[in-house]
Parts: structure tokens; C-alpha cells; sequence
């Protein structure tokens, strides 16, 4: 399979601050893929260096097979740039008519273009508005608007819903959702939710390096349930469940919530077992999730 | 669609929006009506009042008198005074207003991160090679209407329109706009420097005079070096002042040799830049 970002032992320094250090990684056609990380971890640096704002001090970076910032890769490499803000003298419609033209569109395909891609963050009504008009939400969208205009096969995103209220932040994670398989995403954020539901790769930076990097589908192979329960009795639930067939370790992720971990090929049916303990002793729960949340997933490993 | 096709392209696309700047945003009419007033106010009181003068007997002996023989006396030679007037006030004013007014190729850009959207559609030479031009093409509206005001004067005072004060205005649009083209230049250079346009036009100020400085410094040490001198933008000027008529364009490959060389540099300042 074509990788469709590849990083080598890519390395950047701004004056003595080591930004990042040491970072390969690929990415194959189709990924959805999480860029997580603290603060100045080198998340927007990595993202820079990706839509060619940036060279890098080592190392090399291919997009599509070409080198970041090539001009092979205009129309189908985009993204919402960290605080890019719109021209002011213009409306929000005429700009991304420009974007659409030097993408190659004609006037009336651009105008066409921008139409749809308003559309599809609720902004259309918003069209010959000045960017100085919005709300800082709606700014956002229209940003975001920008990145899908064409047929981009790489989007790449930074904190696509940070600053959105959590109606629109829906809306953008349903348009990531529905676009994904044709278009591949890099979308770096906080919210860890958000990318546990988007999200099919994870790469964690910490200190301008990557800490992890791991798959979902290599995830469900390891076997865990996460069980939240409602009230504040994990110690004796977590006794009673440690006598299940297959039981393997338990973890208190949070107060009321427990980490199982079992042994499928002793107990298949470790959930329902879990199930049956839990209603045989009156314990009540709230949920039971297989697998761990993302969360849990790279903070106890880290 | 191969590379120069696309940069060309992409630079007629940036040159437009400029154009679209000036004439259809409250900024670029609000510029519009400044320029008007300016030039309202050089017509109004010192045009026209120096053509008078021009015209009369016994100006030229005191401009002799004044100016010496530079040659200067060429001036009476233009086919109406108004045309005169202006061609000496626009060789030496212009270029000055030219850094002002053309400081903000990119700074606002590069402040707002507006570039980083532009930068993922078109290459930094087309953004460098398109505001240039929007710059040049907004300079040269601006100098047609002060020209077409100035031939009105003219045409008032003569009485009619003559070939030779359609040519002569020609001669000095095509002029003006080639004794910009290096200082416009320039300016692309600083703004991709910088991320404000005042400290663009002060770079630029600071810059030109410890050129400047260094140069005569050095000449005074040197002397064989004066021909250095020539090389500065603008240096043409001077040269111009006195002359008229199409022979002016013999000094036209000055400017273009400064314009290319400080386009180049001004596309690799910004392909260095960070955006």
C-alpha cells in the first residue's frame, strides 16, 4: 500500500529548543489519523513542516510521494492551518472563489465550489460576509470550508473543532466521518473523544518525539472491557471479578470506572460473565465498553 | 499544465485581486480619494500655476539662473508646460510615495497567516511575482487618472487635443511606470522581511540611505568607484529630468535589471520565510 505521508528521522530546531527530534512515521491512503500531544509537544511545528511552512533542519518528509510544499501536491494536499485568518477586504465567498481558481477551477466551477463547501459547514447564508463579521465559530468553519474545496486526498487538520460549539463540532466530525475512506486525514486535537471516534491511527508526540503510535485494528486484538459503574464500589467489584475464568488484571481508570483485561481463549464470553457477576451481586452499572477508550490507551502507557 | 504556465497563471490571479482591491473594497476608495486630493491639490496650486510661469517670457533664462545648464532647459520642449510640471514633480515624488503605498505586498499576509492558505494552492514565487504586479497595475490607474487630469489642464489652456500631447503622456506613463518597477520591487523584498508595513517603509528608508552613506563613503576613498552611484534605484532619474520624447526608454534596462534582481531575491527571502 502507497504511503501517503512518509517521515524520516525528521528533526527541527528553533535556536537552542529542540522542537522535534528523531520523528518517522508513515501513513497509508484511507488513514484517519491522530496527532495527540501536550502543549509544545511540536504538534503545529510537525503540521508546518507537513504543508511545506517550514523546511525541516533533518530528515525528509514526502506527501503523495513528492516533497512537502511541492507544487505537485497544490489541490490535493489541504489544510486548516493553526489561526490563519481570512483577508479582511473581502468576503468570506469571494475568497474562497480565489482559493478555487488557483486551484485550477474555472470562475464558474469556483463559484459552484465554494457553494458546496459552505454548505457543508452551514455557512452558506454567510457567503458575502467579511470574515470580520463572523464569530470566531463561524471563522472556523469557513477555514475549514477552505480545506475541502476540490478534491483534496490529504486534509490535514489543527484542532478542527477547538473553539467550535458542540452542535458544529458535531457537524465537523460527522463531515471528517463521511469523507473518510476517499480522503486521508491527519487531525491533531485535544479532544481525545473526538479522535477515538474518528481516528484509525494515533500518533503521540511528547517532547518533539513520538511516543507511540498504534493502529485500532491492532488494538482490538488486545482484550479488554472498560466498565463504568454507578456507584463508588470498584474495590468489591473488582474482587468479585477477579474470580471470572480468563480474568487477567483489573485498573481503576477513573473513580467509578474499571479497566478489565482477560484471556479470550479461556472465556469468549468474558462480558457476559462480567455481566452475570454484576447482576447476580445487585452491583448497577452505567456502561461496559469493549476495548479502552483512547484515554486509557495512551496514558497508561506513557 | 506546466510550472511557468501555472506561475503565470496564479500571478494574473493575485494581480487581479489587487486591481479588485482598489476598485471595489472601502480601503482601496477611500486610496482612490486620497490620490484625488493629492493630486486635486498639485494641479490646483502648482500645475497649473507653473505652466502659467513656464509659459511666460524670461522663465527660462531665470530657470538657467536657478538650475544651471543641466540641460534642464529640454522642459520647454514638451508640448504643453502642465505636461512639464508634472513630469518633474512625478519623477521625484513618486518613487517616495511608491514605498509608502506599496509597503503591504505581503506583511498583513504573513501577520494574519492569510499566506498559509495561499501557500498550499500556489508557489511563493507566483504570490511574490502576482502581488508585483497587482502593485504595478494599481500604480499605473493611479497614474493614468493624475495623467488624464493633467492633459485636461492642458487641453483647457491649448484648446484642443493634439497628437503630440497624447504621445508626450504616453511617453511619461510608460516612463513613470518603468522608475517604479525597481522601488516596487523593493518593497516586495522588505515586506517579505517583515509583518508590518510600517516597519516595511522603515527598513526601507534605513536602508537606502546606509547604502547610501556606505557608497559615497567609499567612492570618497575610491574614487574610481563613482559609477556605482548609477546602480541605485531610481539613479536614472536624475537623468531623465532633463530629457523627453521616446529617447527617455534608453535608460529603461536599469530599472528592468534592478526589478528582476530584487523580484528574485524578494521569492527566495519568502521561500525562506516560516509562514
Amino acid at each position: 500500500m502507497s504511503h501517503i505521508i512518509e517521515c524520516q528521522d525528521l528533526a527541527k530546531r528553533f535556536g537552542s529548543k529542540t522542537v522535534l527530534q528523531q520523528l518517522s512515521f508513515s501513513l497509508d491512503q484511507g488513514d484517519v489519523a491522530a496527532l495527540i500531544g501536550p502543549n509544545g509537544a511540536g504538534k503545529t511545528t510537525l503540521f508546518s513542516i507537513l504543508c511545506g511552512y517550514l523546511p525541516p533542519d533533518h530528515g525528509s518528509v514526502r506527501l503523495l510521494g513528492h516533497k512537502a510544499g511541492s507544487s505537485r501536491l497544490f489541490g490535493k494536499v489541504a489544510a486548516l492551518p493553526q489561526d490563519a485568518q481570512f483577508d479582511p477586504a473581502f468576503s468570506i465567498g469571494e475568497q474562497l472563489d480565489f482559493y478555487g481558481r488557483l486551484q485550477g477551477l474555472s470562475a464558474r466551477a469556483a463559484h459552484e465550489e465554494t457553494k458546496r463547501v459552505l454548505a457543508l459547514v452551514e455557512l452558506s447564508a454567510e457567503r458575502k460576509h467579511k470574515a470580520g463579521a463572523l464569530s470566531h465559530g463561524m471563522r472556523k468553519r469557513a477555514a475549514i470550508a477552505q480545506a475541502f474545496i476540490g478534491t483534496p486526498e490529504l486534509v490535514l487538520l489543527d484542532e478542527p473543532t477547538a473553539g467550535l460549539d458542540p452542535v458544529n463540532a458535531l457537524q465537523i466530525r460527522k463531515l471528517i466521518s463521511s469523507l473518510s475512506g476517499e480522503v486521508s486525514f491527519l487531525i491533531s486535537s485535544h479532544n481525545i473523544f473526538e479522535l477515538e471516534q474518528l481516528c484509525n491511527k494515533v500518533l503521540y508526540l511528547q517532547q518533539g518525539q513520538l511516543k507511540t503510535q498504534s493502529h485500532a485494528v491492532a488494538d482490538q486484538q488486545q482484550h479488554y472491557l472498560t466498565l463504568q459503574l454507578e456507584q463508588d464500589n470498584a474495590d468489591a467489584v473488582s474482587q468479585a471479578l477477579s474470580q471470572l475464568e480468563g480474568f487477567i488484571s483489573v485498573r481503576a481508570a477513573q473513580k467509578k470506572e474499571l479497566v478489565l483485561c482477560y484471556n479470550p481463549q479461556l472465556c469468549q464470553d468474558f462480558d457476559l460473565a462480567v455481566l452475570q457477576c454484576l447482576a447476580a451481586n445487585g452491583w448497577r452499572y452505567r456502561n461496559l465498553t469493549k476495548g479502552q477508550t483512547l484515554e486509557q490507551k495512551l496514558f497508561s502507557v506513557v | 499544465m506546466t510550472h511557468s504556465f501555472s506561475v503565470l497563471n496564479h500571478s494574473r490571479l493575485y494581480a487581479g485581486v489587487e486591481l479588485r482591491r482598489l476598485w471595489l473594497t472601502r480601503r482601496g476608495l477611500m486610496t482612490l480619494a486620497a490620490t484625488a486630493v493629492i493630486w486635486f491639490l498639485l494641479l490646483r496650486y502648482a500645475i497649473a500655476p507653473a505652466s502659467d510661469v513656464v509659459a511666460a517670457d524670461g522663465f527660462q533664462q531665470f530657470f538657467r539662473d536657478i538650475f544651471g545648464n543641466f540641460g534642464l532647459t529640454q522642459l520647454f520642449a514638451w508640448p504643453a508646460p502642465e505636461l512639464a510640471i508634472y513630469w518633474i514633480i512625478s519623477l521625484l515624488l513618486l518613487p517616495l510615495f511608491c514605498l509608502f503605498f506599496t509597503a503591504n505586498q505581503l506583511c498583513s499576509d504573513l501577520q494574519r497567516g492569510t499566506l498559509r492558505f495561499l501557500a498550499l494552492r500556489s508557489s511563493r514565487a507566483s504570490i511574490v511575482l502576482g502581488r508585483f504586479a497587482g502593485q504595478m497595475l494599481v500604480q499605473g490607474c493611479l497614474i493614468l487618472l493624475s495623467l488624464a487630469a493633467t492633459l485636461s489642464l492642458a487641453v483647457w489652456r491649448e484648446g484642443g487635443l493634439t497628437m503630440a500631447l497624447l504621445t508626450a503622456s504616453l511617453v511619461i506613463a510608460v516612463n513613470l511606470l518603468l522608475v517604479l518597477l525597481p522601488f516596487t520591487a523593493l518593497m516586495s523584498c522588505f515586506s517579505a522581511l517583515v509583518r508590518s508595513s510600517r516597519l516595511a517603509v522603515s527598513l526601507a528608508i534605513v536602508s537606502m540611505g546606509l547604502v547610501f552613506a556606505l557608497l559615497s563613503w567609499f567612492i570618497f576613498y575610491f574614487p574610481d568607484f563613482f559609477f556605482l552611484l548609477g546602480y541605485l534605484p531610481g539613479s536614472q532619474v536624475i537623468q531623465l529630468l532633463p530629457l523627453q520624447g521616446w529617447i527617455t526608454l534608453q535608460h529603461a534596462w536599469l530599472p528592468l535589471v534592478q526589478t528582476a534582481l530584487l523580484l528574485s531575491l524578494a521569492t527566495l527571502l519568502l521561500k525562506r520565510k516560516m509562514l
